[in-house]
């Protein structure tokens, strides 16, 4: 039984997720899908966060995610912890991005050719171009070695790291205050 | 100001109002750790790998000042909240959005002689030639530079740079963090950068310099550059409440998130 479910989700993990040559024309067809769903007048904003957030969730490790931004503290924690902190983690990761798929007003989104920086790490640059300003969004991917599929683990908006902002920020609460507390706040 | 605003700018996407609370009904189910990934919070997953990338996440900052700024963080987000922005949402309301783009696009091109020297003092020459062009283009075309036809016709980007990036361009460290009355987050070199900026636009009341210089005294320097303000605020209306949600503690959140923008800018 235990085999059956492992197969399982294996075969979720490599039906989800994305092989190198697919990462452009993937991103390239979800950001698309989602700007139909931003764009269409009758659904509502809540439907579509929703559908959008389903649309995108497979292309990123919430889980990756979670574990650079807490750095060395992370392996300090139980089982347990670490499931609570990637859950609330991943839902403020989720959040946010809602919040600022809220701002987007019809502008143009362009996608680079992707670069591979080194064997397990490719960035793919989109840029979103306004009526008077273009703003700049790499995605950075890195290959799991398991599974040979390519996941995102960070976004830098123009310039400034997503992950590298809640790494520096954790460090700075666990400085003064507990897991459970930094738990608490997210 | 300036630099806030540039992050919000930049950070945010367009401005529209965000309601306070978002219902996000699958979020809290057990069953929703993303079920691609369920597996891998039970392995040991290795995330050394990134620490190259991502650095020490406890950089012991020399922030002598944090007392202080952490003061000037909340003077400045209160006078955003309750100055600055309802007057920027009353001014968009009233002003149609073409012509405060028209006046954003005539702003950004009388502060071409900055853009011009900071690239021609990191030997960007091409760029700086760009930029040449874009403000005779758009200054007689453009009418003024109300429109940017250099962007829209000929595929001419700006190329913003500015002293403080030039200073880091030539390796001056940034020094220590100061929040600025009013300006936002800054530091030491990027303090310099302004005062040598501040000669070079002709936005900025100068006695000495007043054949080069548009406005006549510091009121109306002042005026200009609240208006500016309050203009591109107008256009990015809720950007920065939507990027403050990403904040644990604001403070150190708007220091981290200005180095990071800054030493990319530099690298750029």
């Amino acid at each position: 039984m235990k085999h059956i479910i492992l197969m399982i989700m294996i075969m979720t993990v490599a039906s989800y997720s994305v092989e190198e040559q697919n990462i452009k024309p993937t991103l390239n067809n979800k950001i698309k899908q989602v700007i139909q769903i931003l764009k269409n007048p009758s659904l509502t904003m809540k439907q579509k966060e929703n559908k959008s957030i389903k649309i995108l969730d497979p292309i990123f490790s919430y889980q990756t995610m979670a574990k650079i931004s807490l750095g060395k503290k992370w392996k300090t924690l139980s089982k347990e912890e670490k499931i609570a902190f990637t859950r609330a983690f991943e839902h403020k990761m989720k959040h946010s991005y809602i919040d600022k798929l809220k701002l987007y007003k019809n502008q143009k989104v362009i996608t680079e050719t992707p670069r591979k920086v080194k064997q397990n790490r490719i960035t793919l640059t989109t840029k979103i171009i306004g009526n008077n300003e273009t703003y700049k969004i790499i995605n950075s991917f890195f290959k799991n070695k398991r599974t040979n599929q390519w996941y995102i683990y960070d976004i830098k908006l123009a310039g400034v790291s997503i992950i590298q902002t809640y790494r520096k920020q954790f460090a700075a609460f666990l400085k003064t205050k507990s897991f459970r507390q930094l738990l608490k706040s997210l | 100001m300036k630099y806030v605003f540039t992050l919000v700018l930049l950070l945010g996407l367009q401005g529209c109002a965000i309601p306070n609370t978002l219902h996000i009904p699958y979020l809290h189910s057990e069953t929703q750790v993303s079920k691609k990934e369920q597996t891998c919070v039970i392995c040991e997953d290795d995330t050394s790998e990134f620490d190259d990338e991502f650095g020490e996440e406890e950089t012991n900052l020399y922030d002598p000042l944090e007392a202080y700024n952490e003061i000037m963080t909340s003077f400045n987000d209160t006078l955003f909240t309750y100055i600055l922005n309802p007057i920027s949402q009353k001014y968009a309301y009233v002003i149609p959005e073409f012509m405060r783009i028209g006046i954003s696009n005539a702003l950004h091109n009388l502060q071409f002689p900055i853009r011009f020297t900071n690239n021609v003092l990191q030997a960007k020459f091409h760029n700086a030639s760009e930029e040449t062009v874009r403000f005779l283009v758009n200054s007689t075309i453009g009418i003024g530079g109300l429109f940017d036809p250099a962007n829209t016709q000929l595929h001419l980007y700006p190329h913003k740079e500015d002293f403080g990036q030039t200073l880091g361009y030539y390796g001056v460290g940034s020094g220590f963090h100061v929040v600025l009355p009013v300006l936002g987050a800054s530091n030491l070199r990027d303090i310099v950068g302004l005062t040598v900026d501040g000669y070079l636009s002709p936005l900025i009341y100068d006695k000495r310099l007043i054949k080069y210089k548009i406005p006549q005294n510091y009121t109306q320097s002042f005026g200009i550059y609240g208006w500016d303000a309050i203009n591109k605020n107008s256009l990015h209306l809720g950007a920065y409440e939507n990027l403050k949600k990403d904040a644990i503690e604001l403070y150190p959140f708007l220091r981290d998130i200005y180095e990071q923008k800054r030493t990319s800018d530099i690298e750029e």
